[in-house]
């Protein structure tokens, strides 16, 4: 077996454990799109192109409310934005690939990638061939994702309402704020942001989303700077 | 049409966030203030869907007990918490929203 084949498999296991996070919450982003209103072929077509669970449900669900193009677009974006830190930080060990290898492999990064591949970079000796270790993690993770996708889509165009699966939605949003709260900055960051959502929840164009978070992010920064100084 | 053009921006907007270092700009120019505001994205982003997803309902303010939401929302925040798993976090909930409205529709 070559170093390349050997790296590719050895990616594919290391991604196995996040796997079991991966199948629920892929579930739910397929659910959702259905509870949105999304036909099951642009729930499927959004997870194919997108593969971001919480693009996937921030897009979910605004097309629900009926919000603007521009609104939904932006609003995908800004959770999405950490994407900018994982490329800045992949970016020098991939400079040697060409544009194919660095296209294909930009598409395919999600949180897990990008934390199992960091780490293998990060280890000692020849990492000439890691990017195969990063695409072995990453095609596991991708078709895991999007057969788990597939299910939610089939089976949240069969369940009732009165099941409330829309509310699965809201908790897998809980599962991943809970752990990203981490200092006192976070919590003052969630604190304001929450209350401004629901004191904004007037605002035209779901624009509640984007003030409070402008205002949470505002909060978290102040929050750092006072604890610096002290 | 307009789910289309959703799903197709989404898209683009992702790619690109994750292609803009690899493919198009040198990471050394990424500067240190926009970063630290990036750590504070996910917490603020998740809270301001979170909260009005548990404490509203049909547009207004509810946190009375005819809305199950926000008592199986606290409960499965506490369980994501003790747990640290987003598996735990998801089924409990549903099971507490469940067991709430199944009461309720009793009451």
């Amino acid at each position: 077996m070559n170093l390349s084949k050997a790296e590719f498999v050895a990616g594919s296991r290391a991604v196995a454990p996040v796997l079991v996070g991966t199948v629920p919450f892929g579930f739910v982003a397929g659910v959702a799109a259905i509870s949105a209103g999304m036909t099951p072929l642009q729930g499927i077509a959004l997870s194919v192109l997108s593969f971001s669970g919480i693009a996937q449900l921030i897009a979910a669900q605004l097309i629900a409310v009926d919000s603007p193009v521009v609104v939904t677009i932006g609003a995908a974006a800004v959770v999405s934005l950490r994407f900018l830190m994982y490329s800045a930080a992949m970016a020098p060990h991939l400079a040697h690939l060409d544009r194919r290898w660095r296209t294909l492999l930009a598409y395919l990064m999600t949180d897990q990638n990008f934390a199992l591949a960091a780490r293998r970079y990060a280890e000692p000796g020849d990492t000439r061939h890691v990017h195969w270790y990063f695409l072995g993690g990453a095609t596991t993770l991708y078709v895991t994702w999007q057969i788990a996708v597939v299910i939610g889509v089939v089976a949240g165009a069969q369940v009732p309402a009165s099941w409330s699966l829309d509310f699965a939605v809201v908790l897998s949003f809980i599962a991943l704020l809970v752990p990203a709260v981490r200092t006192r900055a976070d919590l003052g960051a969630a604190i304001v942001a929450g209350a401004v959502a629901l004191w904004a929840a007037g605002l035209p164009y779901r624009l509640a989303l984007v003030v409070a978070s402008i205002a949470g992010i505002a909060s978290g920064l102040a929050i750092e700077a006072r604890h610096a100084r002290k | 049409m307009k789910v289309w053009l959703a799903i197709l921006g989404v898209s683009a907007a992702t790619f690109l966030l994750r292609a803009s270092f690899i493919l198009f700009a040198d990471p050394h120019r990424f500067p240190h203030g926009f970063r630290r505001a990036l750590l504070y994205v996910p917490p603020s982003v998740l809270a301001a869907i979170v909260a009005p997803g548990l404490l509203m309902a049909d547009g207004a303010l509810d946190v009375g007990l005819r809305n199950p939401r926000w008592i199986a929302g606290i409960l499965a925040i506490a369980m994501a918490a003790l747990t640290r798993s987003a598996v735990a976090a998801i089924a409990g909930g549903m099971a507490v929203l469940w067991v709430l409205q199944w009461g309720l529709a009793r009451l």
